[in-house]
């Protein structure tokens, strides 16, 4: 079977958030399985939201920062 | 002279140095005239890939 | 680069200076302006006029290494973000054919018949930043270039180590497409050469070699990587630390050799050279890097003549160490390489000094040419009904609706909850879109607003402008990313990437419920600063800021002022120190803003930016001054190690020691017949790591000083690596020419003391001879370098944390030299790490430009992205308080329990403090518990809907 995951990725505003829009600038290619929530800082991130994002169906977090 | 200064300041060169004058010099309250040669500023230090030692990429 | 959105920048590109009048205060210059062809208020950086131009040329940007196109940007973040044609190149301008590009371009923004203009503009001063210009190809030919494609400049291979450079990132040699398994860099490539007129030295290619090589090296981990040196000059602050570290990780050989010469030998270049044990060598290697160093600005013999200004004889602008940033013409100033060559973290700090230096001719004038803003009232009204969604999603000409289906996303997000308004717009960023968004926002009583568009990095602060003008709180719009993070990089399938869009919107507009209206808030700054330390930094530090217009309070430990600066009694310049200090001094202490402290120090510092509150303790008792900032200037001191019996004999002194001597009667040198003078002692890897920076300078400048005055006494230098950068390299070459020996010690063979009865020698081993000698010391000076000063309880009072060396940690080595992590604290000189009197102005005047900033704009201002603690439910554990970097969270009392308590003026809204709050007491501005989890939520319908699908799809 295909397996297609389902990623759900935090990255933080100044810099991974900053190097996935270089990556486009750059008109790299990479799979469209995630989906981004931009936050200030990846110390923002309560584990809580790592829980809820699994629970909600992620088959994966990635945090960036 | 007194009154008849103007609060601008023209800056000759749009590289990190000029950038970095220019920025604060807007924040001290002038006017700032960023004066470049060429089609846009930067620099050499866009040029850079990264820099040390935190090699941060330089833009 | 983070120019350019400033009202009050305005970006003048294409432009040369044609002519100068007027006077400091009041200049009038004339500008040449060539034409870009492309209108910049129409074009939308599309690039469809690349893609389609049909000419290419040379990509000077990329280092000639690949093709661009004659209708092209220079690189995706140029700022300003218009395209234009080089008309060199373009076929229509020349040849009067094709015309592709105007008929692709959507917002018809080319322009072919637009012509050169002169603009004349007035300003108060003119600061000269042209930094540095190219060696001579005939030059780097010296070394093969041209002639062996394997030969590379430094420059080149930084383009082509960048992953989006060229060769994304791979390291080719030219020749043949493969990868170099040895490469060599070699230094000093037109610098340090009177051969080509370039006798200083470059100051940043042994550093910026260190960087490309370790760069390389994590590309190939392969390869072997020799660098050669003359000297190793790695003098800044921390560059030692990590050079050695980059050595040891990266195994590059390192040879003390002068510049090999080159040639080719079948496919390998085989360089020949001679070791200073003075055996010959012969190597071969794939690839030779030339660290190409930093030559005058190619304009400056012409800008000079129109200017006035006087060059020094290397074509760089003449200044002098006690106005590093001045030119002979008064009102025009200069910051940068230009200056001299320099990295840039000493670039930008003399870019922030000569704003100081501005701000203080025009002080009388501030503000009156400044732009500000003004925005309609916000309708509270509307912000308070209930959550009523616009969603805008934007084509991006075809840079999005090539690859998404923008109108099926518009047409999902009309649906969606909380919507009441959707629509496609062809450029969203253009100013009829956002005249059109202004109206819609009426038109619809739209109260939150989602732009599917580009990055909130970019453009984020442009619409929320747009709100602004619109009566809205500017935090009421949130963006979601379908170009840079979708249709960019998912072009290969538009399918899954409209599906990632449609996911992005929703989840934008489950968080767009949930913002709230936020209060940008403005904290009064009390006008005036306080200045710890009155030695040259601080004394030149407190005159900038009186001089700006604000007042200063002066705080000095010791009775006198003046600092180390006290014992200096001589400069390579020629200009006298104690003249400068007495005119600082006297400047000071007749300035009528400047209130003088002398014999206090500095008990306690509460407040943070704008509002601090100091208790200041003398004889005399206590103090409590109010200030809006701080400048640390608390400076270093001689570092005096318990080596080489130092203290014990009368003939062992420091360099200190010996200018004094100098200065006065020279007893103790007179009778001597030689004279060793030791480099770093107690420096780089005795018990001090790093290097100390100026001691180099010092040796040669005392050497000098002792050959004039006593041309038959012997004077020997024992050194590690010589570190006179820039134009002290002439000195280094005037004592050699004067007869002063250099002799070069390893760290593995360091030089000793032998005592013979009442005589002393230093045993020294001589690579070349292969032997020790013994050279007699009738005196022997040593370099020892700068220590810390007592820096710990301040850093401690100031909650500023300090390097492993024990000087000030600045905010960012790079581009916030003066800055601490504290907002409003500034330090400089030698509290901030060992420099010579020339950097040390420079600095304190950047502090003082950085300083000042807040004062004159009389608030500080702060983004609505702050924590706020909820006191019901704060348990008052201050969990938060120990870990905010930033020392923003106090804990305060409330009643009888401690409560946690942001001050908003210092938080940075990166949420640590909310992410490990047991008791979710804390909310983030813009990026709350309940609009992040929202976020989520939304993630997880697209999970289910898609899992749904793959159900139906097995069923």
């Amino acid at each position: 079977m295909n397996f297609n995951p389902k990623i759900l990725s935090f990255f933080c505003h100044w810099c991974c958030y900053a190097a996935a829009d270089s990556a486009g600038v750059a008109r790299y290619k990479y799979p469209p399985n995630n989906r981004v929530v931009r936050v200030m800082c990846t110390g923002r991130i309560d584990p809580l939201f790592i829980v809820e994002a699994f629970r909600a169906g992620a088959d994966g977090v990635l945090v960036g920062g | 002279m007194g009154k008849d200064k103007v609060g601008k300041v023209m800056v000759l060169g749009g590289g990190i140095a000029g950038v970095q004058a220019a920025l604060d010099l807007a924040e001290l309250g002038f006017y700032v005239y960023l004066v470049e040669k060429k089609a846009s500023i930067g620099g050499v230090m866009a040029q850079l890939d990264k820099t040390f030692p935190t090699n941060d990429c330089s833009i | 680069m983070e120019a350019g959105r400033s009202p009050n920048i305005e970006i003048i590109t294409l432009a040369e200076l044609k002519e100068l009048s007027g006077k400091a205060g009041h200049f009038k210059a004339k500008l040449f302006i060539k034409p870009r062809y492309v209108d910049p208020q129409k074009c939308t950086a599309c690039g469809l006029c690349t893609t389609y131009c049909p000419r290419e040329v040379i990509d000077e940007y990329n280092e000639g290494l690949v093709y661009t196109k004659a209708a092209r940007i220079d690189y995706p973040q140029a700022i300003p973000t218009t395209y234009y044609l080089d008309a060199k190149a373009c076929l229509r301008m020349q040849h009067e054919s094709c015309q592709l590009c105007a008929n692709v371009c959507g917002p018809n923004a080319i322009v072919f018949d637009q012509l050169p203009e002169e603009r004349e503009i007035e300003v108060g001063a003119v600061v000269l930043t042209l930094g540095f210009g190219r060696i001579p190809q005939e030059v780097l030919e010296k070394y093969g270039y041209g002639k062996y494609p394997d030969v590379m400049t430094s420059m080149e291979i930084e383009r082509m180590t960048c992953a989006s450079g060229p060769t994304e990132g791979e390291i080719i040699r030219p020749s043949d497409f493969t990868h170099p398994q040895r490469i060599a860099f070699l230094q000093c490539i037109g610098s340090r050469d009177v051969t080509c007129d370039n006798g200083y030295c470059s100051s940043v290619c042994c550093m910026y070699a260190m960087k490309e090589a370790s760069v390389v090296k994590e590309h190939l981990p392969e390869a072997q990587i020799d660098l050669f040196f003359m000297d190793i000059r790695t003098q800044g602050k921390g560059f030692d630390e990590a050079f050695n570290r980059a050595v040891e990780k990266y195994g590059f050989g390192i040879i003390y050799a002068r510049v090999p010469k080159i040639d080719q030998v079948g496919r390998k270049l085989a360089l020949t050279y001679v070791t200073e044990d003075g055996k010959s060598h012969r190597e071969f290697y794939d690839m030779v890097v030339l660290s190409v160093g930093l030559d005058a600005p190619k304009d400056a013999e012409n800008l000079a003549s129109i200017l006035g200004i006087e060059l020094n004889h290397y074509g760089f602008a003449q200044t002098r160490t006690s106005s590093p940033l001045e030119t002979n013409v008064p009102g025009i100033f200069v910051a940068g390489a230009f200056q001299g060559p320099k990295d840039i973290p000493e670039s930008v700090v003399q870019a922030q000094g000569v704003a100081a230096r501005c701000s203080e001719l025009l002080a009388e004038v501030r503000g009156e040419e400044a732009i500000l803003k003004e925005f309609p009232p916000e309708d509270e009204e509307l912000e308070a009904l209930e959550p009523r969604v616009g969603v805008f999603v934007c084509h991006c000409g075809v840079n999005i609706a090539s690859v998404v289906d923008v109108e099926d996303v518009t047409r999902y997000a009309a649906n969606l909850p909380g919507v009441v308004h959707a629509e496609d717009v062809l450029y969203s960023c253009s100013q009829d879109a956002l005249n059109d968004l202004v109206k819609k926002i009426k038109e619809h009583r739209l109260n939150r607003v989602v732009i599917a568009a580009c990055s909130p990095r970019t453009h984020e602060p442009l619409f929320q402008e747009t709100l602004k003008e619109a009566g809205l709180n500017p935090a009421l719009i949130e963006m979601a990313n379908i170009r840079d993070q979708c249709s960019w990089v998912h072009y290969f399938d538009p399918q899954a990437a409209t599906a990632k869009a449609k996911d992005q919107v929703r989840m934008a507009v489950a968080k767009a419920l949930r913002l709230k209206p936020l209060e940008t808030q403005k904290v009064k700054v009390t006008p005036s600063a306080l200045v710890i330390g009155g030695g040259a930094a601080g004394l030149q530090a407190a005159l900038s800021i009186a001089e700006q217009g604000y007042e200063v309070h002066l705080v000095e430990r010791e009775r006198e002022l003046g600092g180390n600066l006290r014992r200096v009694t001589g400069l390579l310049s020629g200009e006298d120190p104690q003249k400068i200090l007495e005119t600082l001094i006297k400047q000071v202490e007749s300035h009528k803003r400047i209130r003088v402290y002398k014999e206090t120090t500095v008990e306690n510092i509460s407040g943070y930016v704008g509002n601090f509150t100091s208790t200041l303790r003398s004889q005399a008792g206590s103090e409590i001054v109010n200030h809006g900032v701080v400048i640390i200037a608390t400076g270093g001191k001689e570092h005096r190690p318990a080596l080489w019996g130092l203290g014990e004999e009368d003939k062992i002194l420091t360099q200190l020691d010996l200018e004094a001597e100098l200065a006065g009667k020279a007893s103790k040198i007179a009778r001597a017949r030689s004279i060793v003078m030791i480099q770093c002692v107690g420096s780089r890897g005795q018990d001090l790591k790093y290097c100390s920076k100026l001691c180099c300078q010092q040796a040669v400048k005392n050497a000098l000083r002792l050959k004039k005055r006593y041309p038959k006494k012997d004077v020997y230098v024992l050194y590690g690596n010589m570190r006179t950068y820039g134009f002290s390299e002439d000195a280094y070459r005037e004592a050699r020419e004067a007869g002063v020996i250099f002799l070069r010690f390893t760290p593995q063979k360091r030089p000793e003391l032998i005592k013979k009865g009442k005589s002393l020698y230093v045993k020294h081993y001589d690579a070349l001879l292969g032997e020790d000698l013994l050279i007699p010391a009738d005196v022997l000076v040593l370099s020892v370098g700068i220590a810390p000063g007592d820096n710990e309880e301040l850093s401690k009072i100031i909650k500023a944390p300090l390097t492993s060396d024990g000087f000030f940690l600045e905010a960012h080595v790079k581009l916030m030299p003066v800055e601490l992590a504290v907002d409003g604290v500034y330090v400089c000189g030698l509290a901030h790490g060992p420099k010579p009197l020339d950097e040390t102005l420079a600095q304190a005047r950047a502090a003082a430009a950085k300083a000042t900033i807040p004062l004159a704009k009389g608030y500080v201002e702060v983004a609505p992205i702050v924590s706020r603690v909820d006191q019901q439910k704060c348990i008052g554990c201050g969990i938060c308080a120990d870990l905010c970097p930033y020392g923003a969270i106090q804990m305060i009392k409330v009643g009888k329990r401690k409560k946690a308590e942001t001050i908003t003026a210092s938080c940075k809204g990166c949420g640590i403090c909310a992410s490990h709050c047991p008791v979710f007491a804390i909310e983030m501005g813009g990026f709350t518990d309940e609009a992040i989890l929202a976020q989520i939520e939304a993630f997880g319908d697209f999970a289910e809907k898609e899992s749904q699908e793959e159900a139906e799809k097995a069923a």
